[in-house]
């Protein structure tokens, strides 16, 4: 493994390379032997490659982060464990049911925002996934008889349809669907960022908006063509077929890059179930100095390992580290540090007393007693004329 | 922005006017993120305020596995991106302050920006603004600069230098929460 | 006129879909300055925005004002009138509670006489309100019983300062003067908890040296920083006042110029306090003898003082004499009528200070005039149209409405903007009352303990639905601005008082259209009285951030410094305090070993009716609880969390229990803001002042048991 590494620039060169060999090779089971290429797809064609490397090249910096790479490292471990079987398959089933299928947690941020999000997760999923199955020719019909179609699959031949079955409609108009569930939650999403003032405070145009204009643009164009030659006999066909396939080229090229690359990273929320809670909200490593619970220790020895990797020193003078204390216990040690407070001063019989005489937080003025000996009848007078 | 947010403990009454400010602070989805906390109410009245320091390199970005903790050109920290986060909290354990919440719920974190509506136009946060005995204040950097220096310069005054024996008495006084 | 007032150079957030109305906040005597932000399109209140260019508070809000705007668009809002019908709150119309009034009130007058009828007014309302409330009981109901809820909050204050100075204004100075002051003597004042806005000026005055002596029985947050804190057992302010008076002349800190041209009994003054040596003093107060003699050094030698007292001190039945007493502590200084120094009291009501001097206290005429006066009688009686034969007689106090109800001369009462089935001492004797009543209506805004004893509940608007005036702790009149319409079919108070006034056949006396009109009348009421405000305009509030009365003519400036050269007695000088030990009306006993002590926490305002239903106050304290030190606290086994019973001669309750040493070891604190039975007013002795007739809520004997949590949690 390692000889082979070094025949390539970088690691990360060395997998996109083995990706593009394994679409190529894809492609060659798919349209056998390459006989089924739909040379009109060729453009999406070459993006749907530059996408794939640039997914890799995007998926493996990231990967490299200290901090992901700590959680994948445990994941992967936690997954060879033959003890963690169940709860590993649980923590997968589950996250990916209720994270992933049914994005629950976005419902609970508002009914509107879950819909919105549902609508356009799926409907670009499905998009891309009946794309991909075009372009790269891993999915192609075949005309078995004039009334009935075989969707042939890596060149093996699985469904037969009647040409024209209510299913074969579907599937023809699969890219249709898709398109309009993304339309509507894409329109559901600029509506919400023009219209709300707390999402207003923190978004970025080019980060947060772009890519839904994008992708209003894709579906915009898309619809349009199905309208084209359902109505329109194609009029303007070519044209605005040449001008969809340009918006899809821009957002292959930009998906790895911007917002909508949270998508392939989101399946790491399986790593929570698997690795630190088990149950959601059930904490089991106990604060060092209050003893409330509030994690998990392989999770309080990955934090420590990530902030270890990266040179971060929170260690304290008797050994411990800071994430061995609860968040609540951690503040207050930063404030008994600065209020001088580490020690109890004082009669232990009265309320403990915040100040020491020296100067420190707060009312940084102390009169000399002197001043007020100084403060005759006569002084006072004097400064009441003044 | 070149105002800083500024915490003097000491004068903390307690009230927690900041924590119903933060509520009330554009896209802060009526949930406060700083804190306001006895030190220790057996002993003493004495609360304390607690905010994001705005880190210039923070612990919760460095730990946040899925690259969620952004901040802006203006150096406010932002709460995770709700797109990114996956919610596993190592933020909360990363931070060495204490400071980013976790809901459950809505399976996000979320801490202090500065109200950064307020303060990327150089308008004092809410809990600033709001604070009744200026335990958290928005000054610029050379104010605070001229308050530790005052401290300094009154405690050389009243003769009292750090020595070996005392010296962790003077700890630092000052409590800024950069941006600038 | 704009309803967005704000200094040049000010930044605001303000929201392109949103307008500010400039306001003030609802609650207490600090009136803090605060825009309210409405929705353009929808006239909704959507939230709060600083007002850093208000003078007195200069942005800063506490928790309850921060929140105060979530009250107007409260679900829990009457929006219609309700008239109880068979023990159950019917809605109805303004015209079918509105007869049911008129009959019932002409009914038991004809029966019974016109004093059968009674008004309980209050002060979180404006000055064109409580103006109106005191004419509404004397012209429009012709009742001589009338009174209001500041007798529970000021008048210990008011009885205190006319006493000795002859005017009641809350502060002889400014706030923000107090940045320049040298040294604070505060007693009986959580200022911290309840004006948290005013610790600004302190901790400013802190910065630049000024020195803090705090007479309190817990360490509050200001005792916490104090550099005396004097730690009395409640209600024994008179013997440290008198011993602080005994240092300042015995170690010669007396201003003997400023005593002999201006002040009266000094001799006698200096005869009744020789007793009071600190080692006397410190016997009755428990207060360390060397704690006392420092403070008196503090005090006694600052060039600038300001002597500042609340309801620790006045809520005792010895509260006027505490009043005078703290106050001859500032004259034997010289410290009256000169730059960032004197004397307040921190006002507790929103607008205590106005509210009272307008004519709601039963012996009061507008303008601070006596109603015993017929000089003042004659002239109120022409403003007001009215015969002077006509003008009822001076009524009883608050608390003694409720003993003329046990004796069935109060046949029926109407309460405004008050809750005394909460904040009345000794509840279950006003519970008794509300029910021997033949008829009560209530005008308030949400359901309060009271209303649920009414039998016609009558929707007033919030503070935000109106215009009009309010006199902060300062003296200070400002502007408060309508925001929004009135919510659902609700009416303003004055609006309110009108109708029935016009029912009652005397609608000519109570011709207004706007709370403008009221405001001219009331200048023209108060012209010539100790109050003056006859040359206060809403535009020169405006203009000039509030106007400082007395201020007699339009062209005055207004008296930001009261008494520069002379004071308000007839012979223009301050009459010294001379009294002598007294203990409170209750002290422990055998049988009630321990001293129970009442007040605020900062999320709760009051009778805890407004502040009880905003989220975020709730959170953070939802119920009561008893503070106890330590070493009482394992007098009875009892830790943190644990119930104990708290028993006194009236009533019992069980409450949790929290421990802190920063409390005397004799004395348990209870916060006052819940209602039925977890009113701690059920236990607090109704001992009046003899002169202001304020309830001693801060003193009363206790005993303690331990006891178990109650079964059905609290929530």
């Amino acid at each position: 493994m390692k000889q082979l590494e070094r025949s390539f620039y970088s690691k990360t060169s060395m997998y996109s390379f083995f990706v593009i060999v394994l679409l190529f090779f894809s492609m060659w089971i798919g349209t056998s032997q390459f006989k089924h290429i739909d040379m009109a797809l060729i453009g999406y064609m070459i993006s749907s490659f530059i996408f794939a490397i640039g997914l890799t090249v995007r998926m493996c910096s990231w990967l490299i982060r200290p901090a992901t790479h700590q959680v994948i490292k445990r994941s992967f471990k936690n997954l060879k464990t033959k003890e963690r079987k169940k709860r590993n398959i649980k923590s997968i089933a589950t996250t990916a049911f209720e994270n992933i299928v049914l994005q629950k947690f976005i419902f609970k941020r508002g009914l509107y925002r879950g819909i919105q999000h549902f609508l356009i997760a799926w409907g670009c999923i499905g998009s891309f996934a009946i794309t991909f199955g075009l372009t790269f020719g891993w999915m192609h019909f075949d005309l078995i008889d004039p009334d009935t179609y075989q969707i042939i699959v890596m060149g093996i031949p699985t469904i037969i349809m009647p040409a024209h079955g209510i299913f074969a409609e579907m599937v023809y108009n699969g890219l249709n669907i898709t398109a309009l569930m993304v339309l509507v939650g894409v329109i559901m999403a600029i509506t919400r960022r023009i219209r709300s003032k707390d999402v207003k405070v923190t978004q970025r145009v080019e980060f947060d908006l772009f890519p839904l204009y994008l992708l209003l643009a894709v579906t915009g164009t898309g619809l349009l063509l199905t309208v084209l030659y359902t109505f329109l006999e194609g009029w303007m066909h070519p044209y605005m077929s040449l001008v969809h396939q340009v918006t899809v080229v821009v957002l292959l090229i930009y998906f790895p890059f911007g917002k909508l690359f949270h998508l392939p990273i989101r399946p790491l929320a399986t790593a929570v179930p698997l690795n630190y809670q088990e149950t959601v909200k059930v904490d089991t490593r106990a604060c060092l100095k209050c003893n409330t619970p509030y994690s998990s220790d392989d999770q309080i020895e990955d934090v420590k390992g990530i902030l270890g990797a990266q040179a971060f020193d929170l260690k304290l003078a008797d050994g411990s580290y800071l994430s061995d204390y609860c968040p609540a216990c951690r503040r207050r040690i930063r404030v008994m540090k600065q209020l001088n407070m580490e020690a109890p001063l004082g009669n232990p019989y009265d309320p403990v007393q915040t100040r020491n005489g020296i100067h420190i937080s707060g009312f940084g003025k102390k009169r000399q007693d002197e001043f007020y000996n100084k403060a005759t009848k006569s002084d006072s007078k004097q400064e009441e004329r003044v | 922005m070149n105002k800083i947010m500024y915490l003097e403990f000491e004068r903390c009454i307690g009230c927690r006017a900041c924590l119903a400010a933060c509520r009330e602070c554009g896209g802060h989805d009526a949930k406060e993120r700083n804190y306001v906390e006895y030190v220790d109410f057996m002993e003493s009245r004495q609360t304390y305020p607690m905010l994001c320091m705005q880190c210039k390199d923070p612990a919760c970005a460095r730990v946040c596995p899925a690259n969620a903790i952004q901040i802006t050109e203006e150096g406010v920290v932002l709460s995770a991106m709700e797109e990114k986060c996956i919610g596993c909290r190592n933020c909360t354990f990363g931070c060495p302050f204490g400071i980013p919440k976790f809901d459950f719920e809505e399976n996000k974190m979320y801490k202090c920006d500065m109200c950064y509506d307020r303060s990327k136009h150089d308008i004092a946060p809410m809990c600033a603004s709001v604070c009744p005995s200026e335990a958290i204040r928005f000054i610029d950097f050379d104010e605070m600069q001229e308050l530790r220096r005052k401290r300094t310069q009154m405690n050389l005054i009243e003769g009292k230098k750090p020595a070996e024996h005392d010296k962790w008495q003077y700890v630092p006084e000052f409590f800024g929460v950069y941006s600038d | 006129m704009s309803e967005f007032v704000v200094k040049p150079g000010v930044k605001n957030l303000v929201h392109d879909d949103e307008k500010l109305v400039t306001t003030h906040c609802s609650y207490c005597g600090m009136q803090c300055g605060m825009h309210i932000r409405v929705h353009k399109k929808t006239g909704k209140i959507m939230g709060v925005e600083p007002r850093y260019d208000w003078p007195v508070t200069m942005g800063k809000m506490c928790p309850k004002g921060v929140t105060a705007y979530q009250q107007v668009q409260h679900p829990d809002r009457i929006k219609r009138p309700l008239i109880k019908k068979n023990g159950k709150f019917v809605e109805s119309s303004w015209k079918e509670a509105l007869d049911l009034i008129e009959t019932k009130f002409k009914e038991l007058q004809s029966k019974y006489g016109k004093d059968s009828l009674s008004v309980f007014g209050g002060v979180s309302m404006t000055n064109e309100k409580c103006y109106l409330v005191g004419k509404y009981a004397r012209v429009a109901l012709g009742t001589r019983y009338i009174d209001y809820n500041g007798r529970f909050c000021m008048s210990s204050a008011a009885g205190g300062f006319i006493k000795t100075f002859g005017i009641d204004r809350g502060s002889t100075l400014p706030w923000p003067e107090l940045e320049h002051s040298d040294c604070f003597f505060m007693a009986g004042s959580n200022t911290a908890e309840c004006h948290p806005t005013s610790i600004q000026w302190f901790w400013k005055a802190k910065d630049k040296g000024a020195k803090m002596i705090v007479v309190d029985p817990r360490e509050t947050p200001t005792a916490r920083v104090a550099d005396v804190h004097l730690d009395l057992k409640p209600g024994t302010d008179s013997a440290l006042a008198n011993g602080m008076m005994h240092l300042i002349i015995r170690e010669g800190y007396v201003d003997e110029d400023y005593v002999r041209e201006r002040c009266n009994n000094y001799e006698e003054l200096k005869e009744a306090v020789k007793l009071f040596t600190p080692e006397y003093t410190s016997e009755i107060t428990g207060v360390a003898v060397e704690k006392i003699v420092k403070a008196a050094h503090i005090y006694g030698r600052s060039p600038r003082s300001v002597v500042m007292f609340a309801r620790g001190v006045e809520q005792q039945s010895k509260g006027v004499d505490n009043v005078a007493l703290y106050s001859s502590m500032a004259l034997l200084r010289g410290q009256v009528g000169k730059f960032a120094s004197g004397v307040a009291t921190f006002t507790g009501q929103g607008n205590g200070q106005g509210g009272r001097e307008h004519g709601q206290k039963a012996d009061l005429l507008p303008g601070y005039r006596k109603l015993t006066d017929p000089e003042a009688v004659k002239y109120i009686s022409s403003v007001w149209g009215i015969n002077p034969e006509d003008m009822p007689k001076p009524g009883v106090s608050a608390y003694e409405m409720f003993d003329e109800i046990q004796n069935g001369n109060i046949r029926a009462m109407h309460v405004i903007c008050s809750n005394p089935a909460v904040s009345a001492p000794n509840t279950e004797h006003i519970w008794s009352g509300f029910r021997k009543l033949d008829f009560l209506v209530v005008s308030d805004f949400f359901l309060s303990e009271t209303a649920e004893f009414a039998d016609v509940v009558l929707p007033a608007t919030s503070w935000a639905e109106d215009e009009g005036t309010t006199t902060n702790l300062e003296g200070r009149v400002i502007r408060i601005r309508k925001v929004i319409e009135p919510v659902g079919e609700s009416k303003p108070d004055w609006l309110i008082m009108k109708e029935i006034a016009e029912r009652m056949g005397k609608g000519k006396h109570f011709n207004y259209d706007n709370p403008g009109e009221i405001f001219e009348e009331l200048r023209i009421a108060s012209k010539g009285g100790k109050a003056d405000y006859s040359g206060i305009t809403y535009d020169r509030i405006v203009k000039e951030d509030g106007v400082f009365w007395p201020c007699p003519s339009e062209d005055h400036p207004g008296t930001p410094t009261m008494f520069k050269e002379r004071f308000d007695t007839p012979d223009g000088k301050a009459n010294l305090a001379v009294v002598n030990w007294k203990p409170a009306g209750e002290y422990p006993t055998e049988d009630f070993p321990h001293i129970l002590t009442t007040g605020r926490v900062v999320y709760h305002y009051l009778s805890g009716n407004q502040t009880r239903r905003i989220d975020f106050l709730m959170e953070q304290c939802p119920v009561p609880y008893a503070e106890m030190h330590p070493e009482l606290a394992s007098q009875y086994n009892l830790s943190s969390g644990d119930y104990v019973r708290l028993t006194t001669r009236r009533s019992a309750m069980d409450l949790e229990v929290r421990i802190t040493k920063a409390i005397r070891n004799d004395t348990v604190f209870v916060p006052y803001h819940w209602g039925k039975e977890l009113a701690v007013n059920q236990l607090t002795n109704p001992c009046l002042d003899p002169v202001s007739r304020m309830p001693e809520f801060k003193v009363c004997a206790v005993k303690m048991q331990k006891t178990a949590a109650p079964e059905a949690s609290l929530k």
